[in-house]
This record gives structure tokens, sequence and C-alpha cells, in this order.
């Protein structure tokens, strides 16, 4: 096993220092390059930290505008650095259930998204909502209609901030990937600076990654399973931030009504709205009746009266 | 107390925000999300008291659940979620990955020498057809948590509890 290490670690280091190496003439240069790779190893195969999730999200979500044209609404006020409209109101949900999220620290769950949590609303008539790893979630315009009150767009947030704090999509990337590129991005580790063939390999790891979430969320979907859970827990932050948790429930009701309709881009990527409900059918009691004020009842209404 | 304030201590209360403080004794913590917030109390939904971003070295006195007490190098005293911080001492280049050359033994050890500003500029430029610039408005838009708070207390989420 020492050799086998040994081994690997010399792959990414350079000729010169492995020759040194093996003369037995080793520089301080050597130990603080070789102990910079060894650590490196070590955080890479551990886990892909929020840095690198960033990176992978920052893409993915340029990818989610590129196949809505980039038509989202309040985009001038965006452009001006500013939260406005609609888009002010998805946030203030959005970010009231990801701070119930981010409250409690479950095993398994991400760390925080270093660029914190943002929530788009793009111009679609498919009801769907997407979540890019790194906390950029997308909700279309025919999700935010169909959801009749703000504990139910608070639910369907609460879905997608669940697969972001549990790394679902992360779990799509092929793990040959991963496997595959370790000692391409290992090579760079104790270097002033990457080279052009470097810049390529990693290039190349970002390209599958993006390729791996971008087909989860657009062609073959999550596993059931992990649907479910975003489920159940979507509800549970929800029911922490102070919302409904029955809202989701009733989201569902409807989106099974719609399921005939074509207009639902949930039913080509999610499990059966009904299956979904039976599931979360034994979640349910353990949940009390919230009763939903008027005040919000009416905001939600104005909110959202603009969108078309 | 007005009734904005209790609807936000309820919700601050039903987060877990409360809990019990245990002491931290001068330690350094290191801020590894882009930007963050120094909050007045231990929640999301209080007060930004300070801003801090990527890097920014802070001394912690104590803990309460995830939350650390913090003050900054100006000297502004708050909390900081234990989520945003590495829990030592680091050298951190404030865009993740650095630019060329611009990463630390630090930023190795703690994050691996992956993707960087020069891996996404190769990405780009093999993808003409894809605009950054939406996503970096987007990820630069803000909610303060007192916003948060009054939004909470407005609509009184939480109050049927």
């Amino acid at each position: 096993m020492r050799r086998l290490a040994f081994v690997a670690l010399a792959a990414t280091l350079s000729c010169a220092t492995v020759d040194r190496i093996r003369s037995g003439n080793i520089t301080a240069s050597d130990i603080q390059t070789a102990t910079k790779v060894v650590k490196g190893i070590q955080s890479l195969n551990e886990e892909i930290r929020p840095e690198q999730e960033y990176y992978v999200g920052r893409s993915v979500a340029t990818n989610i505008l590129a196949k809505h044209d980039y038509k989202y609404l309040d985009k001038a006020a965006i452009e001006r650095g500013d939260l406005s409209g609609v888009t002010r109101y998805v946030n203030d949900v959005g970010n009231v259930v990801a701070a119930a999220a981010m409250e409690t620290h479950r095993d398994g769950d991400r760390p925080a998204p270093i660029a914190g949590w943002h929530f788009v609303v793009v111009e679609s008539d498919l009801i769907n909502a997407f979540a890019a790893p790194g906390g950029f979630i997308f909700i279309t315009t025919a999700a935010v209609k169909t959801a009749r009150s703000e504990d139910e767009l608070a639910c369907v947030l609460a879905h997608e901030v669940a697969h972001v704090v549990r790394g679902h999509a992360l779990g799509n990337i092929q793990k040959s990937r991963l496997a595959g590129v370790s000692s391409d991005v290992l090579q760079a580790a104790g270097r002033e600076a990457l080279s052009p063939e470097q810049v390529n390999q990693l290039n190349g790891l970002l390209e599958g990654i993006i390729q791996d979430t971008l087909d989860a969320l657009f062609v073959k979907g999550y596993s059931r399973d992990t649907e479910f859970e975003a489920d159940r827990l979507g509800v549970e932050i929800a029911a922490r931030a102070g919302y409904d948790p029955q809202a989701m429930t009733r989201f569902l009701q409807t989106l099974a009504k719609e399921q005939d309709t074509g207009k639902g881009g949930f039913f080509a990527t999610h499990p059966a709205a009904t299956d979904r409900l039976a599931k979360l059918a034994n979640e349910m009691p353990k949940y009390a009746a919230v009763t939903v004020p008027k005040v919000r009842v009416s905001r939600f209404k104005t909110a959202i009266e603009t969108v078309r | 107390m007005t009734r904005r304030t209790m609807w936000a201590a309820v919700l601050a209360a039903a987060l877990g925000a409360s809990g019990v403080v245990a002491a931290q004794g001068g330690k350094t913590v290191t801020v590894q999300t882009l930007t963050g917030k120094v909050q007045k109390t231990p929640s999301f939904l209080a007060p930004t008291v300070a801003k801090v971003v990527r890097g920014d070295q802070l001394s912690s006195l104590e803990q309460q659940k995830d939350w650390l007490r913090v003050t900054t190098k100006d000297g502004q005293s708050g909390w900081i979620s234990k989520a945003s911080v590495v829990d030592k001492a680091v050298a951190l280049s404030t865009k993740p990955g650095g630019g060329a050359g611009g990463v630390s033994e630090d930023e190795v050890a703690l994050a691996g020498r992956g993707f960087s500003p020069e891996v996404e500029a190769k990405y780009r430029s093999t993808h003409p057809d894809l605009d950054f610039s939406h996503i970096d408005k987007i990820e630069k838009l803000d909610v303060d948590g007192g916003e948060l708070a009054k939004f909470v207390a407005d609509g009184k989420i939480g109050g049927g509890k």
C-alpha cells in the first residue's frame, strides 16, 4: 500500500524531484511540494469542496439560463444589482427556508454555498424548478403560477434547497470522472501556475461534470429515492421555517391534476405526483396544522399578480 | 417588544438559534464564503452588523450552537454562521482557486487546486454561446437579514405555532 501511494505520489511530481527522491538527495523544496500534493490528494478524494461546487454551479446555472434564452423576471433590476418585484419576493421566501435549512446541520449535509442562496424566476410554460449545485435555484413562471399560496411556493423552494443541502446534484456525477482526473488535478497542486495542458484537463473534468448534472436536471431526472428525500426534507425545512408543511401536499395535488395537460416539466424528470403524495402521507401526521394568516395570502396574490 | 420583533424572536427560537453558550477561547477563524455577514444576534434573520469577504480573519470569542461570536479587524462584534468560516486562520484568495499562481498552500490543502477562474475561462472560451454575465450579476444579489426578519414578521410566518 505504501509503495502504491509512493507511485501515485511520484506520478504527480516533477521528474527532477522524483530523480532526487530516488537518489536520496531530497531537498526541503521537494518535501514542501510533496506535502502540498499529499494534502491535495486527501482533500480532493474526500469530497468536492464548496469551492469546486461553486464553479460547477455557476456553469450549470448559466446553462439553465441559456436553455431559457436568458429570459427571467426582473432582469433590468438584476442588471442594476437590485432585487425587485417577483424576484425579490421569491428571494425573500427562498432565503427564509434556506435559513431554516442551514440552522441545523445533518450528517452528510453540504457546507454553506460559498456564494450564498440565489433564486431566479425563469420564463417557461412548463411547471418546473431546478437546483444547480452551489445554491443557484430556478423556478419557472408556470410553477410560480401553479402555487396557490406563499406556503406552497415555500415548499417548492424548500424541496430545491433540500437538493442542494444534501448534495443530490453532485451524486449524479459519474464517479469515473473524479477517479480519472485526480492525478491531473494534483499535478497542478504544488505549482505556481497551471499549464495550458493542465487547464485543458481540468476543463475536460468541468465539461463532464456539467454534462452529468444537466442530464440529471433535464433528461434523466434524479433517482426516485432522491426526490422522495427532497420532498420529506423540504416539508421538514418549511415547517421549521414556520410555513404550513401541508402546503407541499396541496401543491402536489395540483400537480397531479396537471399531469395530463403536458404542462409539467416536473413530470419528465420526477416521480408521479401521486407516488410522491403516497410517500409523503407517512410523514405528514407528525406535523401540526398551521393556520395561514390572511396577510400572507394577500401579499402572495399581490406579489405574483404580474406573473404571466 | 413590538409585534414585529416578537415574531422575529419566535422564529429565531423556532429555528433553534437559542442554545447553551460555550466558551471558544480567542480562536481565529477565516471567512470562506465570497461575502459574509456578521449579524447582531445568532440568527440568519438578524440585521447585519458588518460585511466580510472571503479570506477575512475574525477572532472568535464564543460559540452558540452553529454560530460564533466574532470581532472583525475593525473591531465590530456580532455573530457569524459556522458554515461560513473555516475553523482556523488560513490564507484564502478572494476568488476561489485564485488567479494564475494565486493560490496559497492553505488553499490547496483546504480545497485542492481544482476549478479556478482560469479553468472557467477555458470552459467559456469553448462555449462562446454561453453568457456568464447573467450569473455574475445574480450571484452578487443579496437579501439582508433585517429585511428577512421584517418579511417574516409582516407575513406572520411561524405565527401559527
